[in-house]
This record gives C-alpha cells, sequence and structure tokens, in this order.
C-alpha cells in the first residue's frame, strides 16, 4: 500500500503551491488523478499501510477528496458483496464525515460518486431504523456541493421523503430554503466552461447525464414543492409554506392540464392562508387560468371553509367542517383543519384591534367565539389563557393589564426600525436583487442559445424581417424601474 | 319625536318589511298637500296616509273613498273603505256603497267593450290616426280602472300609427305614468330618453324638459342610487310647476334632491350644488327645513341638522316613495356627521358623540363598530376610557416596511419566473393525457410511489 499512496496524492500538491493553478491546468490534473484512481483495483485500494491503517483512517477528505471518496466506495462495494476482510464499523462515520467535509471545487468531477454515497448513506440509516439520522448528512452535502441550493436534483426528492417520513424536518430546512431556478437538463457546458470553475451557476457541473441527478419528471418537482410545503407546514412556518405551495400550483402547465398534485397543493394553501392573514390569498398573478379553473371547482368544500372562516359565525363554520370530515380525512388534511378551527377565535380576537384600542377581557368573551366547539369559551379565565398565550407568542400585538381590571390594550401599529437596522435590511435586500441580475443575465443567455430560439430566429431572417433582439438581460434590473415590460417579456417566454 | 315602531336599531339589520305605523303628528296640512297631486297619484297618496298614520289616518281615508268614487276604480275604493271600516267605522264613508260598485263595474264593462269595438272597426277601415286615438282611449279607460298591464299594453300599441313627433311624446308619457305608478323604473327611463331623442327647440316642447328631469331623478332615487339621484334633482330646470303632479311635486323634488345630496355629497359640493344653485333654490324654498338642514351640516353643525332631519321623520315616513328610504338616507347623513365630527379631533368621548348623534334613549356604539369595520371610519374604540380615538399614523414604519416588502414580492416573483423558463426549456411542464377531457385534462401522476399517500398525511400534523 505504502508505494501506492504517491500515487493517491498528487493531486493537489501540498503544500499548495505559491502561485495557485489556473483553471485549465486544475483540470487537467484532476482528471489525470481520477483517472490514476480509477485504474486501481477495490482490493488495492483497500490494502492496509504497514502502520496497519486503512486509507481511509489518515487521507483528509477535505484535502484529497478524490481517493476518499474512490476509497469509500471500494469499501462499500466490497461489504456489499459480503467479504469478510473488511471491517465495517466505521463506514457510516466515514460517509457521513465524508459528506460534511469534501472538496467543493473536487467533488464536481465526482457526481456520480457522490450520489452513490449519499444513497449508501440513506439505504444504511434505513436499515437500521434510523432514518432521521440521515436527513442532516444528505441535507449538508447538498448545500455544499451545490452552495447556491438553486438546482434540485433527484437527491433533493430523496431528502423530502425522508425527512418527511422520519418527521425529521429542522435538519433539512437549511437546504429546503434555497429557491429553486434550475432542473437538471442533457445539455453539455460548453467546452470553456470548465467543471473546476467556481463562478459557474450549478448547471454547468449538475446535469442530468453528470451522474449526480437524473432529469426529473414534472411530477417529481411538483413533489418537491408539495412536500417541502408539507415540512414547513410541519414546523409550523406558515409564509415559507405557502410560498412552496404557490410554486406547485402555479408551475407551467401546457393546454389547461393539471395534476392532481397541484389540486392538493392549493387545497394546503387555502388553509394555510387561513393560518397566516385570517383570509384567503388571491392567487398569484402568474397561475394559469385554466388550471385556477379547476382549482375552484375542485376545491369548493376548503373555499367554503375559508369563506365562513372569514365572515361566518364559528358553529356555522364548525358545522361546514363537521360536514366535510370525509373530505378532509380523504385528503389527509384533517390537522390543518383542525388548525384552521383552532385558529378561528384567535383571529376574531386580532380582528379587534382594527375597532377597539382598549377592552377588558369580559368583552373580548362575549364578543369572541370558538370554532372547535362553536360556543364562546367556558368562562372568562379561559378568554384570559387564549389572550396571553396569544400575547406570549407574538401573534396578538397587545398588553394585558394585571388583574383585577383585566384591560386589554391593542399597539396600534408595529415598532419602527432603527435607521441602522433597516439600512442592514435594505443591503440585505440590495444583494439579493443583484444577485439576481446574475441569474437573469444567464437565463437570459440560455434561452437565446436555446434551439427553438434559435430556429425562430433564422425564420424571422428569412422572411426579412428586423430581428429585435427580445432577451431579458436588457430589461431594466433596478428597484424603480418598470416591472410591466419585464413582465411582459418574462410571461410571453413561456406562454 | 319619532313615530315609527321598532325602527331598525342597527344599520344591519334589514328594513321592517311591515307596514309602518306612523303615530306622530305630521308638520304638513292633508288638503294642502294632496291638492299638490293630480290623477290617480292622489288616491294612491291618500291610501298611504290612511294606512300608516294614526293621526291622519281617518280623514285621509274619507278624502280616499271620496276621490275613488270620483273615478272608475273600484278596487281602489273597495280598499279605501275597507280600512276605513277598521279605524274609523263610525264614519259615514265606511259603509260600503255596493250599488256604486255594481254600477261602475257594469258602466266599466260596457264602456270597454264599446271602445274595443270601436277600435276594432277603426282598425277594419286602417285609418292609422283613429286606430291610434283608439288605442289611447282604450289605455286611459284601463288606467283609470286600475288594469295598470293592459293599460301600458294599449299605450304601447298607440307606437305602431304614430305620424308625428307629438305622439311620441304623448305615448311615452303614458307610458311613464303607468310605469311610474307600477315603479317600472327601466321603463320610465327609456321612455324618458325616447322623447329626449326628439325634442325640437319649440317653447312647448321645453316645457316638457323639468317633467322629463323629475321623472328620471325619481327613478333613480326609488332605485336606492342616491348620488346620480342628488346629481339629478339638482339639475331639474326651473318651471316644473304641476306640469308633473301626476307624479311628483315641486315640494318632493326639494325634499327627495336635499336629502339625497345630503347623503351622498360632503360639505364643499353641497354648498357649490345645492345651495349656490340658482335653478335648484326654487324648488327649495318651498321646503325651508331641508335648506335649515343642509346649511347646519355646511356649517358643521351635525347635531341641529340631524335634529331638523329627525322632527320631519313623521312627513318623511308618510311619502310614498320616501318610506322605503328614509332610514338608510338618515343613516348615511348620520355616518356622514360622525365622519366629519370626528376629523378635527384625536380622540372623542363616546358620550359626548351619543349626545351629539344618537337618537333618544339609544347608543351609537355598534354603529360606530360597523363603521369602523366598513372603513367609514378610521378610528378605534376604546371601552374602558369610553373613547373614540383616531389612528395614530406612522408614514415612517409604513414606508419601511412597503420598501421591504415590495424587495421581496420583487425578488419572489422574478424567481419564480426564472424558474419557470427553465421548466419550459427543459419541457417540464405538466401536460395531460391524451384523449382526455377537454376541460380538465387531470394529470394521471400518482406521486410516483406507493408511500406518497402516507407521506402527504404525515405533513398535516
Amino acid at each position: 500500500m505504502d508505494d501506492l499512496l504517491p500515487k493517491l496524492l498528487f493531486f493537489p500538491q501540498h503544500p499548495p503551491p505559491t502561485t495557485p493553478l489556473t483553471d485549465t491546468q486544475y483540470d487537467e490534473g484532476i482528471r489525470a488523478q481520477i483517472t490514476a484512481v480509477k485504474s486501481l483495483s477495490d482490493s488495492k485500494l483497500l490494502l492496509h499501510t504497514s502502520s496497519g491503517e486503512s486509507v481511509l483512517d489518515f487521507i483528509n477528505p477535505a484535502i484529497n477528496t478524490v481517493p476518499y471518496a474512490f476509497t469509500l466506495l471500494a469499501t462499500i462495494n466490497v461489504l456489499q458483496k459480503g467479504s469478510k476482510n473488511v471491517k465495517g464499523e466505521n463506514l457510516w462515520d466515514n460517509m457521513t464525515g465524508f459528506l460534511a467535509n469534501f472538496d467543493p471545487r473536487q467533488i464536481r468531477y465526482l457526481g456520480s460518486e457522490l450520489s452513490t454515497i449519499i444513497e449508501t448513506v440513506v439505504e444504511f440509516a434505513h436499515r437500521s431504523g434510523q432514518s432521521s439520522a440521515a436527513v442532516a448528512p444528505v441535507s449538508g452535502a447538498l448545500l455544499r456541493y451545490d452552495p447556491t441550493g438553486g438546482m434540485l436534483t433527484s437527491k433533493h426528492l430523496v431528502l423530502v421523503k425522508l425527512a418527511l417520513s422520519s418527521r425529521q424536518w429542522a435538519d433539512a430546512i437549511p437546504t429546503l430554503d434555497n429557491p429553486i431556478l434550475y432542473f437538471p437538463t442533457p445539455q453539455k457546458p460548453p467546452k470553456s466552461k470548465l467543471l473546476c470553475n467556481m463562478a459557474n451557476p450549478p448547471n454547468a457541473y449538475i446535469t442530468s447525464d453528470g451522474g449526480f441527478s437524473r432529469k426529473l419528471k414534472y411530477h417529481e418537482i411538483l413533489e418537491y414543492f408539495l412536500y417541502r410545503g408539507m415540512i414547513y407546514i410541519g414546523t409550523r412556518n406558515w409564509k415559507k409554506a405557502q410560498q412552496s405551495l404557490e410554486d406547485v400550483f402555479t408551475f407551467p402547465t401546457k393546454e389547461g392540464a393539471v395534476s392532481k398534485i397541484q389540486i392538493d397543493a392549493y387545497k394546503k394553501w387555502i388553509l394555510v392562508g387561513l393560518l397566516l392573514e385570517g383570509k384567503t390569498l388571491g392567487l398569484p398573478k402568474v397561475t394559469g387560468s385554466g388550471p385556477a379553473k379547476a382549482f375552484h371547482i375542485i376545491a369548493k368544500p376548503y373555499e367554503a371553509v375559508a369563506q365562513l372562516f372569514e365572515t361566518g359565525t364559528a358553529a356555522r363554520l364548525k358545522a361546514e367542517v363537521d360536514t366535510g370530515n370525509v373530505v378532509w380525512q380523504h385528503d389527509c388534511n384533517m390537522g390543518l383543519i383542525l388548525l384552521v378551527l383552532a385558529a378561528y377565535q384567535k383571529n376574531q380576537i386580532r380582528n379587534l384591534a382594527s375597532i377597539y384600542t382598549k377592552m377588558s377581557i369580559q368583552e373580548v368573551h362575549t364578543s369572541t367565539t370558538s370554532a372547535e366547539t362553536g360556543a364562546r369559551l367556558p368562562n372568562v379565565q379561559a378568554t384570559e389563557t387564549l389572550v396571553r398565550s396569544m400575547i406570549a407568542d407574538g401573534s396578538l400585538r397587545a398588553t394585558l393589564s394585571a388583574p383585577p381590571s383585566l384591560v386589554l390594550s391593542f399597539s396600534l401599529v408595529g415598532q419602527a426600525l432603527s435607521e441602522p437596522q433597516f439600512q442592514r435590511e435594505l443591503a440585505a435586500s440590495t444583494t439579493q436583487i443583484k444577485a439576481l441580475t446574475d441569474e437573469v443575465k444567464h437565463t437570459d443567455h440560455m434561452l437565446t442559445h436555446e434551439k427553438d430560439y434559435i430556429k425562430w430566429l433564422q425564420k424571422q431572417k428569412s422572411n426579412g424581417k428586423n430581428v429585435v433582439d427580445q432577451g431579458v438581460s436588457g430589461m431594466d434590473m433596478d428597484m424603480d424601474g418598470n416591472g410591466d415590460d419585464e413582465e411582459d417579456l418574462m410571461a410571453g417566454a413561456y406562454r | 319625536m319619532t313615530g315609527p315602531q321598532n325602527p331598525p336599531s342597527s344599520p344591519t339589520q334589514s328594513r321592517n318589511k311591515k307596514t309602518l305605523l306612523v303615530t306622530e303628528p305630521p308638520k304638513f296640512d292633508l288638503e294642502s298637500y294632496i291638492q299638490n297631486y293630480e290623477g290617480r297619484t292622489r288616491l294612491e297618496r291618500l291610501l298611504h296616509i290612511g294606512i300608516c298614520s294614526t293621526f291622519l289616518g281617518v280623514d285621509a281615508l274619507k278624502l280616499a273613498v271620496k276621490e275613488a268614487k270620483r273615478g272608475k276604480d273600484t278596487k281602489r275604493y273597495i280598499q279605501a273603505q275597507g280600512h276605513l271600516q277598521t279605524i274609523g267605522p263610525n264614519e259615514p264613508e265606511a259603509r260600503r256603497d255596493q250599488g256604486w260598485i255594481e254600477a261602475t263595474d257594469k258602466k266599466n264593462q260596457a264602456e270597454t267593450n264599446r271602445l274595443q269595438t270601436e277600435l276594432n272597426g277603426y282598425k277594419h277601415n286602417l285609418i292609422k290616426e283613429s286606430i291610434r286615438m283608439g288605442n289611447e282611449d282604450l289605455g286611459k279607460q284601463y288606467q283609470a280602472m286600475g288594469d295598470l298591464p293592459k293599460a301600458s299594453e294599449a299605450f304601447g300599441r298607440m307606437r305602431q300609427d304614430i305620424s308625428i313627433s307629438k305622439h311620441i311624446i304623448d305615448v311615452s308619457r303614458h307610458l311613464i305614468e303607468v310605469a311610474t305608478e307600477q315603479k317600472a323604473w327601466i321603463t320610465v327611463t327609456s321612455n324618458v330618453q325616447k322623447i329626449r331623442g326628439i325634442l325640437s327647440t319649440s317653447d312647448e316642447d321645453k316645457s316638457i324638459i323639468p317633467y322629463l328631469q323629475a321623472a328620471e331623478a325619481l327613478a333613480s332615487f326609488d332605485n336606492g342610487d342616491y348620488r346620480n339621484a342628488a346629481i339629478l334633482f339638482l339639475g331639474i330646470d326651473t318651471g316644473l310647476g304641476s306640469t308633473a303632479a301626476t307624479i311628483i311635486s315641486p315640494n318632493d323634488v326639494a325634499i327627495y334632491g336635499g336629502l339625497c345630496a345630503l347623503a351622498s355629497m360632503d360639505r364643499n359640493e353641497l354648498q357649490k350644488k345645492v345651495l349656490e344653485n340658482s335653478s335648484f333654490r326654487t324648488y327649495l324654498e318651498l321646503e325651508p327645513q331641508i335648506r335649515r338642514a343642509i346649511g347646519f351640516f355646511v356649517n358643521s353643525r351635525y347635531t341641529a341638522c340631524l335634529s331638523v332631519l329627525e322632527a320631519y321623520r313623521a312627513d318623511y315616513l308618510l311619502d310614498i316613495y320616501l318610506q322605503k328610504h328614509i332610514e338608510e338616507i338618515y343613516h348615511m347623513v348620520r355616518s356622514k356627521s360622525i365622519v366629519q365630527y370626528f376629523i378635527p379631533f384625536s380622540c372623542v368621548t363616546l358620550d359626548s358623540l351619543n349626545q351629539a348623534f344618537a337618537p333618544p334613549g339609544k347608543t351609537i356604539d355598534k354603529e360606530l363598530v360597523t363603521m369602523i369595520q366598513s372603513q367609514e371610519l378610521n378610528a378605534r374604540i376604546n371601552t374602558i376610557d369610553r373613547l373614540l380615538e383616531a389612528v395614530p399614523s406612522n408614514p415612517r414604519t409604513e414606508l419601511q416596511r412597503g420598501a421591504l416588502q415590495i424587495t421581496d414580492d420583487y425578488a419572489r416573483e422574478a424567481r419564480r419566473r426564472i424558474m419557470h423558463m427553465n421548466a419550459s426549456m427543459g419541457d417540464l411542464e405538466v401536460k395531460g393525457k391524451r384523449g382526455a377531457g377537454h376541460n380538465m385534462n387531470l394529470s394521471e401522476d400518482l406521486f410516483g410511489e406507493s408511500v406518497g399517500r402516507e407521506l402527504r398525511s404525515r405533513g398535516g400534523g
């Protein structure tokens, strides 16, 4: 084994050269190393050193990602064959250690290897009955592989399913929080774009034939958004849940087709809207008219509940919910429905703030009703407890005076942000928008190199028409820009 | 002060459908009031007062019976006499004159038959002018008998034989009158437009203009479109006089117009469009209390304005058109007064508001709540210290929140569109199955795996 070590470790140079390698040199170096390591057989990689250590024990995955990954794969391979010679007790630690520490630049050349390791981790955790343990490593690895988080891969799907079934939501959230912009496509990146160029967007190194992710079907994409929404529901993050569910049912459709997943999402979205804002939110502008029609027809019972939640009495809401029991159960929305019922009185109390500045708890008690029972709370103390809990969790901006008077005073306006605080928030928004501008440019670039677009251009040219570049990059990305123009251009792009 | 039983305690409560009973003495004199009108509307108005007013009931019904006996409408007579029998059985008019009824019915029948035969004769001879007049006579006969649908049918048939534009005016006038009694306001407005279309500049034609304006305004008013009605009433030219006495009197124009304006216009508008309106002033002089009420409102003396209106509530409840609308109009005036009253203050005690605006013995707390809910009034109630407090505005917070909200929305929208474009490029849109229904292409995706449903249920909890 000892003689093999130089072969394994010759790239990257250690210590690093004083002048960093150019991208081309780096590309050549790492490709040569991968070929070299691949040429070694599994058994050779698993040989121990003279001091009796395994390769995995002394190679640092953060520096020598390539040999570590291949050795790990060799170990997995051999273990799966049932070989007795290799010890597997450290395998879990090795794998998770690798996922947490691999070098983000080298790993771009190891898409399929990373994929296998992630799958093995999931499989391993599943077999030992501790699926939840795999959520954090997988989530971390995905973020490490694609720090922007904008590319949806088949591994993301594995992650949401894992997180949902093991109820280990929190660990998956950092990955899920990233908005999805790209999907794996079979297109080959242009030759000028080397995998190791760290400035490349994720779709330059994650492609559907790169080995890491297969090409997704539309229903898988919808599933991802729906499951992501459900994880947010699980963590009671209504705002994020609402946005994620919107992603499902605003997803572009062809010829008025509607997916059942979209309808499911719409149903949940209505209920989440009630929990978030206390009312039905307007459909986002990008919702297709065909799907919108289908939603309104199929999700009628939900819309009825929403209407009663906004304007009806507690008793009617409760009656409506009771009659629809079969529906909620069939759609697996019973949990949300119960939350909606519980939220009704809270919403009533919050609405009091738009009429009163101060009132006694007694008055709150007599002017609100619980939708869980369809009647007033049994006594004033129960109302007091409810109000106190709402003030405590921040859902009601008010103060309650000490007994015996128990006067509830609503605070009329929210706290103004301090100047530096506001500056910070604005700066954050600006960076966000700037980053977006790059994405827009990039998308525009891709669009103008689309086969169909080029065909269209040729046609236009042969027709002798003056072609105006309708690219998106020309648009004004400033905050004060004219938003309508841009929306039309973008809307035209996919309708 | 006021007389209706069970007036709606809150504006949300719908108006009573039952007949209102007005127990307060009205301020007008029945004889001079009814002299303002001509034709069938006299009987209708007398009957209305007779049914609603306990104070004038007997007198009005006695007049109604006399009025009915002068005409041909036996149904109306029976109605008036029946009511009188209940409230004033000792009056000589309360006895049913069966002989008169039978004789009149017989006469009516004979007359109708005669006119019908005549008309058929004209038709046979194809004399256009005679057919037209025959129809007119028949229409008048039906109108007098109270058979309004047949009357309007007969008048409508006149149109086929029109030869000069004067005839068009005649037809439409007849139709307006019948339709007004039927409260068929669409017919009224369409006929008003028909006359307008052919009016020449001759003096005779001009004299009909106020009549048309009044009819149109009344239509708009009874439809509950107060703002529009106010504008129409205020635009009526001088010289209505008794030209529209079969429908509306100049006094009514002043009252309806003034109340509609009060309910729908702000102080500047009231000053400019009502008080400084020279043609409307001639009408307003007939009803000085309306002028006073508007004057009080313009001068911010809302309590005085409301008390003037309250003082005349009984009168207005006895009007055939106003009765239906008076509660709503008063409510609108009151809410407007409260809003205006509150503008200069940051905080007002509820007691002072009650004193100024609430009907005696009632509070306006509930009304305030509905006004705040409907965002008419930008204020909050403090039930502990019994105050109405203005909402402090904080433009800085609003601006900050707005700015951050916009960037956030913008970013999200842009991202979603980028995502959609990439989906389109990758040919990833949702597609329906081929051969599925046209309208709803439910795609047959069953969540890929059998765990789908189970997974979904977990998310709910």
